[in-house]
């Protein structure tokens, strides 16, 4: 354990880290994401794409809800709006990817401030059922508004590249979507130390004790559903250029759900339990699915008959079980044994 | 005319069921503050099994609501000492949460139990068509308005004139002051779980036999939400009201907007409301001293 | 240092990628051929895929016992998509990187297949397309992907075509309730197609949200709007609502509904509304003759499971491996995706032994066995009788 380690100025309190140690494992573990390409297959590549496509879309909500305490359960209306704007730029009106993509993220964000104005008089559970209510009317609005999202037929994306990238394989996505989480990660970290991210803290401990210190609740509130749903639809964006074809069914309410499961699993308000959360929570079929087929031939018709249920069970036990014994997730287990180690022998 | 009484009666007939899902989430949210997003699968499971009940030992409509209510009693009651109480303490966010994971298990079980194939819902009931002036009605809608009007009828005597009904406004209005006075809060907890998921099978089994029983109808829940929040989420009558004007508003608005506009026009209506009463028509305005 | 590290992992990626590089031709070895299936076995539309699966067990078992093709047996690889697309996806790209399969028979809905067309596109994959005859699917043409069916748009075009020259009174009203999807969108253009052919009375068109349970307020605007003839473009559960709600307010109708309420199940759940709904479909209902011999032949290689899982979904995907594995045995020994793909061009009047018209991919949309016999349901014990013959629409 590091000892005798004070810190003096207020800039030293807010850095990233002060750790070279920590430094380190962070090169380490870039130098490994850069590397995996040469390591695995295309299908674990593919994997790893949509787990970091979830850690930016678990950042986004958990900016909203995990640290502005803010309750959206209906994230799958703004990653809606996210792959439906990236696809149509790209596909209709021809937009490269390093505009529509961003441009996906403008969008679901400036949506989002329609969400956002009713947030400022409702609190709590009221608001979660304004974000579920608005995340049905954004469905209609895309089934219905055939002209600009070809309504139930769907959008095909063509095959793009960004800086000679090609977006169509599976290496070159991997790189383009790991430079966005890297990117999106980063800027969670630096907002959250920053007046925005702190006076969010304080709005999610207590709005009214915040708004007495002088933070402007109209702004940040705002603010955050704006940032947080910037992220989400980027994430939207991305799923577009993975699947690189969308349709409405895509957007289903489950994905709002498990992006709670994720922030859940991960802790409230922290970034590196979010990544932790969305490696756990998108690779957790294929665990279950390997676990089951040690067990069960893989063929019978009860194993592929409730894959589905099973793993929508572990959802559900993963959020329950979580809450109850360790509330503030992986990354609270992770500090725990942390402590543990650095206090052995006299831990207890 | 009998184009806007045909949407009337239609608008009213699923409206009692959005009323009564909805009283569910009022009466556990009254008693203990919490939004139930497992209220739906409440319903599916306690639907399911009530369609067991029905193949097995034929029985009709009325009896088989009667023996479900304290099936569904019990696994309200068990669901909250496994699920709920032991959250007891922690922020209201976090139970919230649990009944979201809670629903998903609800569901991933009730679907392997069943499996995924729609039936139809046996009722013994004759599908005889009812005439009431020019309005055709089938009879096991006509049952779902009286259950309507006899769950907000009993409800109504419930929280008015018995003790425990009284015992579960005090835990509402003011738990530490209810505590003080020597009501055991955790059983007023239990007790509307119990009572939500009664209702929640009336309005399974209703729902079932109106349309049909299949791995979606958890679905009913979220449809729902309109319902209580335009009656205000703490107003048990109030849920009750707010279902028949949303079936009404959903109806009218297919019948004389249309295009699919009835699955959005609740989800409309909510943003609308909440925009302009926060708390619903019938809902209590908090007033938050710091 | 660290360059040394990094020529090392470049040498074991380079060893790891090696075996790939080295088998001739992907999913083919000197024993067997594997064939990937993705398919809906989970959710409310499971039993599209279990049928599916009956269906490619069933051919697979006939080829293999009748010595395989050209002494390679067949394999089949099955995954689940549970009916959403982003999940076809992902189980088509572990179908081609984990299980290298050769060629795909079975490709769930619609959305999904068109979810798995880039992947299908860039592998050159031979691709049978046996559950999701959709126009999005052959139009623009895949130069791998094979599509066996009439379009919904045909099937409602030939019921509302026999409906108005044999069941119609004259001048009657037309109406039309359709889902708000890519499948609802085909309905209505066999509608459109009808309305404009023989000059019908158009009433109403109607459109619901997938996933809708009430349509107490449709049937009051289709009453409204004096409709004789509905083509029913709801499925299922949904079907049987709408029509459980027209005749609720004494209307007499003549129905035309989708084939998915051909299947025993939803027949029954249509059933007790008591209209004598009629079906266009290119596969044999169970009762045809063909399907009779079928069930006949194949009891022994299935299951109690499986011979309570087959419906017409199992008969045109064992009638789509079959034509594949024609395909694959004119490549002789050398077998590959390309000339598979060149000899599925080829296929001319392939005979299905009634389970569907004979099927040809010889034409530029490479789409076969799209003609229609329309059924019309017997309430008395819910069996179809087939109205027409096959015939183009």
């Amino acid at each position: 354990m590091r000892t005798g380690h004070y810190k003096e100025t207020y800039g030293e309190l807010i850095a990233l880290s002060d750790s070279g140690v920590a430094w380190a494992w962070v090169a380490a573990l870039a130098a490994a994401l850069v590397l995996l390409p040469l390591l695995v297959g295309n299908y674990t590549l593919s994997l790893a794409v949509s787990v970091l496509i979830a850690i930016v879309g678990a950042i986004g909500l958990n900016l909203l809800t995990g640290t502005t305490g803010l309750i959206s359960i209906g994230q799958s209306g703004f990653l809606a709006i996210g792959a439906y704007t990236n696809a149509l730029l790209a596909t209709d009106y021809g937009w490269p990817v390093w505009a529509s993509l961003p441009a996906a993220g403008v969008l679901s964000g400036a949506i989002s401030l329609l969400v956002g104005i009713p947030s400022l008089r409702l609190k709590g559970l009221y608001l979660a059922i304004t974000t579920l209510a608005f995340s049905f009317i954004v469905n209609y609005v895309i089934l219905y508004a055939e002209p600009l999202t070809h309504g139930p037929n769907g959008v095909f994306l063509n095959d793009t590249t960004f800086l000679g990238l090609d977006l169509s394989s599976d290496r070159g996505l991997y790189y383009f979507v790991l430079g966005v989480a890297v990117l999106v990660t980063l800027a969670a970290l630096n907002l959250l130390r920053s007046r925005i991210g702190r006076a969010w803290l304080a709005i999610r401990d207590h709005d009214i004790a915040a708004r007495a210190m002088g933070i402007d609740l109209v702004r940040y509130k705002l603010l955050a559903f704006a940032v947080s749903s910037f992220f989400v639809g980027i994430a939207g964006g991305l799923m577009s250029l993975q699947i690189r074809f969308i349709n409405i069914d895509v957007f289903g309410f489950l994905l709002s759900i498990e992006a709670l499961a994720i922030i859940i699993l991960g802790g409230f308000g922290s970034i590196a339990g979010t990544i932790l959360g969305a490696v756990f929570l998108t690779l957790l079929p294929e665990a279950i699915r390997i676990v089951l087929s040690l067990f069960v031939d893989p063929q019978a018709p009860a194993y592929t008959k409730y894959i589905y249920e099973i793993r929508g069970i572990a959802y559900g036990i993963v959020i329950v079980v979580f809450l109850r014994f360790k509330p503030d997730g992986l990354i609270g287990l992770w500090r725990d044994v942390r402590k543990y180690f650095a206090n052995w022998p006299l831990a207890y | 005319m009998e184009y806007f009484l045909f949407l009337v009666s239609s608008g009213l007939v699923v409206g009692a069921t959005y009323g009564l899902v909805g009283m569910g989430f009022a009466i556990i949210y009254k008693a203990t503050g919490i939004v139930n997003f497992a209220q739906g699968e409440l319903l599916m499971l306690t639907a399911y099994i009530a369609f067991s009940l029905a193949s097995s030992l034929s029985l009709s409509l009325v009896p088989l609501m009667i023996v479900t209510i304290p099936i569904a009693m019990v696994i309200g009651i068990v669901l909250e000492r496994v699920f709920i109480r032991p959250m007891l303490g922690e922020p209201l966010f976090s139970i919230v949460m649990v009944t979201i994971g809670l629903a998903v298990i609800l569901r991933g079980v009730t679907i392997m139990i069943w499996g995924p194939d729609p039936h139809e819902f046996p009722t013994g009931l004759s599908t005889q068509v009812v005439l009431i002036g020019p309005v055709p009605f089938y009879q096991v809608q006509l049952y779902g308005l009286a259950t309507l009007a006899a769950v907000t009828l009993a409800a109504w005597a419930f929280f008015r004139f018995t003790r425990l009904g009284i015992a579960m406004r005090a835990v509402a209005a003011n738990e530490g002051a209810a505590m003080l006075m020597g009501i055991e809060v955790s059983r007023i907890h239990m007790i509307a779980w119990a009572l939500a998921a009664a209702v929640a099978a009336l309005a399974g089994i209703l729902f079932a036999s109106m349309f049909k029983l299949g791995p979606t109808i958890w679905f009913e829940g979220l449809r729902s939400f309109p319902a209580v929040i335009l009656g205000g989420l703490d107003s048990v009558l109030g849920a009750a009201l707010g279902g028949l004007v949303v079936g009404l508003i959903e109806n009218l608005a297919q019948g004389y907007i249309g295009q699919g506009l009835r699955e959005i026009a609740g989800f409309v209506v909510i943003v609308v409301i909440l925009m302009l009463r926060p708390y619903g028509l019938f809902g209590a305005r908090e007033i938050e001293r710091v | 240092m660290k360059k040394t590290l990094r020529m090392t992992l470049l040498a074991v990626g380079a060893a790891l990628m090696l075996p790939a590089m080295a088998a001739a031709e992907p999913g083919v070895s000197d024993t067997e051929i594997r064939i990937g299936d993705v398919n809906i076995l989970t959710g409310p539309a499971s039993f599209i895929g279990q049928a599916v699966s009956v269906g490619s067990k069933v051919a697979a078992a006939e080829i293999n016992a009748a010595g395989g093709i050209n002494g390679r047996k067949i394999v089949m690889k099955t995954e689940d998509d549970g009916y959403v697309p982003s999940r076809s996806f992902q189980a088509l790209k572990k179908l081609l990187e984990v299980d290298d399969i050769f060629a795909l028979n079975g490709t769930s809905g619609t959305a999904n297949v068109l979810a798995m067309m880039p992947l299908i596109t860039k592998a050159n994959l031979p691709t049978v397309v046996t559950t999701a005859p959709n126009e999005l699917v052959y139009n623009p043409v895949r130069p791998s992907v094979f599509t066996i069916g009439a379009s919904y748009e045909a099937s409602f075009y030939a019921q509302l075509k026999y409906i108005h020259e044999k069941l119609a009174p004259k001048g009657a009203v037309y109406g039309l309730i359709r889902q708000d999807d890519d499948f609802g969108v085909a309905v209505e253009k066999g509608y459109e197609r009808a309305i404009k052919e023989f000059g019908l009375k158009d009433g109403i068109r109607l459109r619901y949200k997938k996933g809708q349970a009430d349509f107490a307020a449709e049937a009051v605007q289709m009453k409204a709007a004096g409709v004789q003839v509905l083509a029913n473009g709801a499925i299922i559960a949904q079907a049987a609502t709408v029509l459980k709600e027209t005749r609720k307010l004494g209307m007499d109708l003549q129905v035309a509904d989708v084939w998915s309420e051909i299947m025993p199940p939803s027949a029954k759940l249509l059933a007790p509304a008591g209209y004598s709904y009629l079906i266009g479909d290119y596969i044999a209902a169970m009762a045809d003759p063909a399907a009779v011999k079928w069930m006949e032949k194949f009891k022994p290689y299935m299951t109690e499971a499986d011979i309570a899982a087959v419906n017409r979904y199992t008969f045109i995907t064992y009638a789509g491996l079959k034509i594949m594995a024609k395909a694959m045995e004119a490549c002789g020994k050398d077998l590959t995706r390309a000339c598979t793909v060149e000899n599925l061009r080829k296929i001319k009047n392939f005979d299905t032994q009634g389970l569907t018209a004979p099927v040809s991919f010889d034409n530029e949309r490479q789409l076969g066995g799209t003609a229609i016999k329309v059924y019309q349901i017997n309430l008395a014990d819910q069996s179809f009788k087939a109205l027409t013959d096959y015939q183009e629409y």
